[in-house]
């Protein structure tokens, strides 16, 4: 194989995830959505790495690859630890909901799409012809995340 | 050079082009003119880079590398987040390929494992407990879409232009060392006994790495339990609190 065309075609691939995911972290609003962006920028980081170690004949590129999945798993423990309770102060996923953790000198970003808002088809849900008598609720179950 | 630049700058506009018409824009037009724009894009920034020897090589890689890119813009680009987790799966099986083919077969088969088998499928877990019923409006719309996609459209046409120009120019100052040949390479990075040379290298030169490795995923175990059961005593008692 022509190992010069490989290390230019894989170091290719590399920068084009890191920039999908790049693009993705900085247009997305669900926090899950960036975070598997952010996962994309790393998997074409190690992409480039383990073709420089294959180009060079050297382990060093697999190598730091391990220690990044290993530093990934850590950011994916913690992130997701921190997006569930972020989920369970306010009910949503959205990250502009956290928008005053800005700094000071920064505007607040108001959504300026409610137009493409409003303009949303609405979905529509089947739903079922009413029969037979409605049964008593159970308030424990009424009040469960009503946030929702 | 001056007709690598056009290409790859023409590449780079219509990856920002059609980025832009990719990405959540509520009710706003225009996603299939996106797909095509980016696969126009994507095939124009193919053409500038050479095959790998033989066709069987080539075709491949070039299978491979189709999947994995193009289930990584599926990802960024879809409206539920549920599909853009399953796509990453995608990209994630497409990784595990290219490095499968490079030689690298401990990680293809982690990268397979770790992120597709156990990241994954956790935030799944995350997206089908914590996601609202039907769609959500923060799905439906993005940040700054043009800027974001300007943004990644000038970071892949820089570092695209930065590889093909070091290894197109063989008068530039830094251009590459001559590629090791077949033999000195199974010698090394392609030995027969890949998993032996791994574990070799990673228990002696990098053994302080190791447990540094270790310690930090011991640290993350217990700050995700601290921030986690602070969120139970914050909610009023739960299951975590001892």
């Amino acid at each position: 194989m022509d190992e010069q065309a490989l290390l230019e075609s894989y170091l290719v691939v590399g920068a084009l995830l890191f920039g999908i995911g790049l693009v993705g972290f900085c247009s997305r609003r669900n926090m899950i959505v960036m975070f598997l962006a952010a996962e994309m920028m790393l998997q074409g980081v190690s992409l480039s790495l383990v073709a420089w170690g294959r180009y060079h004949n050297n382990w060093g590129g697999q190598m730091l690859v391990i220690f990044i999945l290993t530093v990934a798993a850590c950011e994916a423990a913690i992130a997701l630890a921190v997006v569930l309770s972020l989920f369970h102060k306010n009910g949503s996923l959205d990250i502009a909901l956290w928008q005053n953790l800005r700094e000071d000198n920064q505007p607040a970003h108001a959504d300026r799409d409610a137009d493409e808002l409003r303009a949303l088809p609405e979905t529509q849900w089947p739903t079922l012809a009413p029969a037979g008598i409605e049964p008593d609720h159970d308030l424990d179950e009424v009040l469960h995340r009503t946030h929702i | 050079m001056n007709e690598l630049v056009s290409v790859l700058g023409l590449a780079s506009a219509l990856f920002a082009l059609a980025m832009w018409l990719l990405l959540p824009r509520g009710a706003a037009p225009g996603r299939s003119a996106g797909a095509v724009l980016m696969a126009v894009s994507l095939g124009l920034f193919a053409s500038r880079f050479p095959g790998l020897g033989n066709w069987a090589n080539t075709g491949v890689f070039y299978i491979l590398a189709a999947v994995t890119v193009g289930a990584a813009v599926a990802t960024v680009t879809f409206r539920k987040p549920v599909y853009s987790a399953i796509w990453f799966a995608l990209s994630l099986l497409g990784t595990a390929g290219l490095l499968l083919f490079q030689g690298a077969q401990f990680l293809g088969v982690a990268t397979i494992v770790v992120y597709a088998g156990a990241i994954l499928v956790t935030f799944l877990f995350v997206l089908m407990l914590a996601q609202p019923e039907g769609q959500a409006y923060y799905d439906q719309i993005s940040w700054g879409p043009k800027l974001a996609a300007l943004t990644g459209a000038l970071m892949v046409g820089v570092l695209t232009l930065a590889v093909a120009g070091v290894f197109l120019n063989p008068d530039a100052e830094n251009h590459p060392q001559a590629p090791f040949t077949e033999a000195e390479l199974k010698k090394e990075i392609l030995a027969d006994q890949h998993m032996a040379h791994l574990g070799a290298q990673l228990f002696s030169k990098q053994l302080v790495a190791v447990e540094v490795a270790g310690t930090l995923l011991l640290a993350a175990l217990v700050g995700t339990v601290a921030i986690v059961s602070g969120m139970r005593k914050a909610e009023g008692g739960g299951p975590l609190d001892g």
